[in-house]
């Protein structure tokens, strides 16, 4: 007990004696604070597309492609191949009685990006009219759905923040082929927010892609349930398809920045060197100011487990100050930010950086590391420091 | 003594202190010499883009296709050097989510308008002669141990053969090497004829055309000839320069030179703090020494070179150090992964380095040094 009390003590002593080593302490604190917002950036910003793309799966919807195609943009679907899967078990029956899927194309348009003004890829996806009820929380939040047969098309919501020329009303010139835009969707913020809608018969004449389409969405009776499609598939010799929930598609694809996660690690820890060693810095040069201090309080009978746990208690303070420093402002300033990036499908994914408790929680460790091993040996030093030696060199 | 003998004692004389600011300024500087050599090798695509070429793309989207027959016509436009045709094959060797850079191409016209591939002439003969050839870069080649001779199975997760199979049968003619070190030699080139023949879709389509024109000064006059020729057809073009349409597609992913601009400036933030700090301390710990300097008839502005000097030779060293661990560093990433574009130290990375080196030792020691030229020797020693 009286061991804690000193050491207590001591770390409030130390603590409130801050301000007279202001500088040294600031600069510790800043060190920590820029390497933690590095981390959080980088972080949040994978965490936010990973989201984006998590949410955008739904469980009872199975998605097919041609066998080793990896994305919807590299698929290709004979009618045939779609006619036979719509048959196969396990696929859900609409309301009057027809197999529950829609085929889909996906093809790859230039839109202008607002922030830079250059031109981009995004996609245009014909959908059956039936594929709208296919998504979760979708609906036309302004306009109209489109017409089957007519060249008109609906906007992802997100669509309209970063690209410019889709809104409502306005005429869009594909090549040679022109669309109205007449309604805007929202599907709760998910990846389809980043697209085009348009009729799938209607893109297949316009963009002369003749019966085929690209990949096929079906309800499934049992979510999560493949086994009878992936059964009917491989009973059919013609076919190479792959099978997959769609929220395994976009799980998948939402890895697509997991270098990012990797590269940002890589420069916080080497910058966390620097930052440790500004560490060690600010608090050897505390030990050295308070040597009189410590050697006044072992020589009162303090023990040098306090003078240790003092110095380190300061160093964490520090540190933790930097952290959450360093975690607030990738909060303002990161957090919620939109933008995009070419995504697997090599089209434009719509997403916002988010920071979750966790990464939050990632932040404050490595700021926490730093303070435990920058405080470490310097506290080492204050607690072998020998009285006499530090009373001689500190008058 | 000399003035050099002063500022290296000062230096040194808390070997800790030395040792923790020198290596955060070199912590600093490898992230600075690594991200910088990154940064040009991801804008090489676009300073290394020759400026008599031009690319012709489907006016959609670069990823929509354009008739075979548009290269003839091409051909025959004023100004056109030469014309070749590519398309993307989605190519992958045995693992599918490692994808190659892979294009189906005509080859002499190819090694016509492309330079910076450079086979020898046998080997460039056995392509051309070879239906199921294909040539790969070196680094290409490095990653996945081909040889000149082998036969390899590539997959395509876009198109299919005749026959249903994703895999077509390839023989190795050419491993071809860059024209400079920057060029970046991950693709890998085969047969259009063999593609076409074989393809299950798609045929007598190709993805987009490269072409040289006989002199820059053409140019503009070349992208009005071939896309007003195909103006209101069903494929109508848009033909850029080279240079152009390479900073387009990275620009897709993002803004990343904003991403590693922010990265070095937060890197050399972080040790403006730390070590200008330090400087500041250590000057105030030798207030006594300064005064009594002065005292014996030291200039202020002698002292004030001085310190300026302790705080450049600082910068100096550690920055030297880090940069030498970046030369490593991308040495070491370039060998060990031929998949990332070649990393290079250029000599324009370095100047810079310097120049920041200069400007850090500038920055850490004008305070302290401002602080010494005006201190007065009375006050200084009345608060010893």
């Amino acid at each position: 007990m009286k061991l804690l009390s000193q050491i207590w003590v001591v770390i409030v002593m130390n603590i409130r004696s801050l301000p007279q080593r202001l500088w040294m302490s600031l600069a510790a604190i800043l060190a920590v604070t820029v390497v933690v917002a590095v981390l959080l950036s980088f972080l949040s910003m994978a965490n936010g597309f990973a989201k984006t793309l998590e949410g955008t799966g739904s469980n009872d919807i199975a998605i097919v492609t041609r066998g080793g195609s990896q994305s919807e943009l590299n698929s290709v679907l004979s009618r045939h191949a779609v006619n036979a899967v719509s048959v196969a078990p396990g696929v859900a029956k609409t309301a009057d009685g027809q197999p529950y899927y829609s085929a889909e194309l996906y093809v790859v348009v230039n839109a202008i990006k607002k922030s830079s003004g250059t031109k981009v890829n995004i996609p245009l996806r014909g959908i059956d009219p039936i594929g709208f009820t296919l998504r979760d929380h979708v609906k036309i939040t302004a306009g109209r759905m489109f017409q089957p047969g007519k060249n008109e098309i609906i906007v992802g919501q997100k669509v309209l923040g970063q690209f410019s020329g889709f809104e409502l009303g306005k005429e869009v010139k594909f090549g040679k082929s022109r669309w109205t835009v007449v309604g805007i969707f929202s599907t709760g913020g998910t990846a389809f927010e980043s697209e085009l809608w348009a009729d799938a018969r209607t893109v297949q004449s316009q963009f002369r892609r003749g019966d085929s389409y690209q990949t096929m969405r079906i309800k499934l009776t049992t979510p999560g349930d493949l086994s009878g499609i992936e059964k009917a598939i491989k009973a059919d010799p013609t076919l190479n398809l792959d099978v997959k929930t769609e929220a395994q598609y976009f799980a998948e694809q939402g890895q697509a920045l997991k270098n990012i996660v990797r590269v940002g690690w890589a420069i916080s820890i080497v910058m966390s060197l620097g930052a440790l060693a500004g560490a060690l810095n600010t608090m050897f040069t505390s030990v050295a100011s308070r040597s009189k201090e410590i050697a006044t309080l072992r020589a009162i009978g303090f023990s040098n487990v306090s003078a240790f746990f003092g110095t380190l208690a300061e160093s964490v303070v520090l540190s933790v100050l930097g952290g959450l420093v360093g975690a607030l402002m990738s909060y303002l300033f990161m957090d919620g930010m939109t933008t995009s990036t070419l995504g697997a499908s090599f089209t434009q994914v719509i997403f916002t950086f988010e920071l979750s408790p966790a990464l939050f929680e990632k932040g404050i460790i490595l700021a926490l590391l730093i303070g435990v091993i920058g405080g470490f040996f310097p506290a080492w030093r204050a607690a072998r420091l020998p009285v006499v030696v530090a009373f001689r060199n500190a008058s | 003594m000399t003035d050099f003998y002063i500022v290296w004692k000062n230096l040194t004389r808390k070997p800790l202190r030395l040792f923790l600011t020198l290596f955060a300024t070199f912590i600093a500087f490898t992230i600075y010499g690594t991200i910088t050599a990154f940064q040009v090798a991801w804008d090489s695509g676009v300073n290394l883009a020759a400026d008599d070429r031009l690319v012709t793309v489907n006016k959609i989207n670069f990823t929509q296709p354009l008739p075979v027959s548009y290269v003839n016509k091409v051909r025959a436009v004023k100004g056109v050097a030469a014309v070749t045709q590519m398309n993307w094959f989605g190519g992958y060797f045995q693992d599918p989510r490692k994808q190659l850079v892979m294009m189906a191409v005509d080859a002499p016209s190819f090694l016509e308008v492309y330079d910076q591939v450079v086979l020898t002439p046998k080997e460039q003969e056995a392509w051309i002669q070879d239906r199921q050839g294909l040539i790969a870069g070196e680094a290409v080649a490095r990653t996945y141990g081909w040889k000149v001779g082998d036969h390899i199975p590539v997959n395509s997760n876009i198109f299919s053969q005749k026959d249903g199979r994703t895999a077509w049968d390839f023989t190795i003619d050419g491993i071809f090497k860059g024209k400079t070190p920057q060029t970046d030699t991950n693709s890998v080139y085969f047969h259009y004829k063999y593609f076409n023949e074989t393809k299950s879709f798609g045929k007598d389509y190709i993805g987009f055309l490269g072409i040289r024109t006989t002199d820059p000064k053409l140019n503009e006059q070349v992208i009005k000839t071939v896309d007003d020729m195909f103006a209101n057809t069903p494929f109508e073009t848009q033909t850029v320069p080279e240079k152009v349409f390479n900073k387009g597609f990275i620009e897709q992913i993002g803004n990343i030179r904003l991403i590693l601009t922010s990265v070095v400036g937060a890197a050399f933030f972080i040790i403006l703090v730390i070590v200008g700090n330090s400087m500041v301390l250590a000057i105030r710990e030798r207030t006594g020494e300064i005064a009594v300097m002065k005292t014996l008839g030291f200039q202020s502005g002698r002292l004030f070179r001085m310190i300026l000097s302790e705080s450049m030779m600082l910068a100096l060293l550690g920055g030297g150090l880090g940069l030498s661990a970046a030369t490593g560093l991308t040495w070491l990433i370039t060998s060990k992964m031929p998949q990332m574009p070649p990393l290079l130290m250029t000599h324009s990375i370095v100047l810079q380095s310097l120049g920041f080196m200069l400007a850090m030792g500038l920055l850490t020691g004008i305070i302290p040094a401002v602080n010494a030229l005006r201190l007065n020797i009375i006050t200084a020693f009345s608060r010893q």
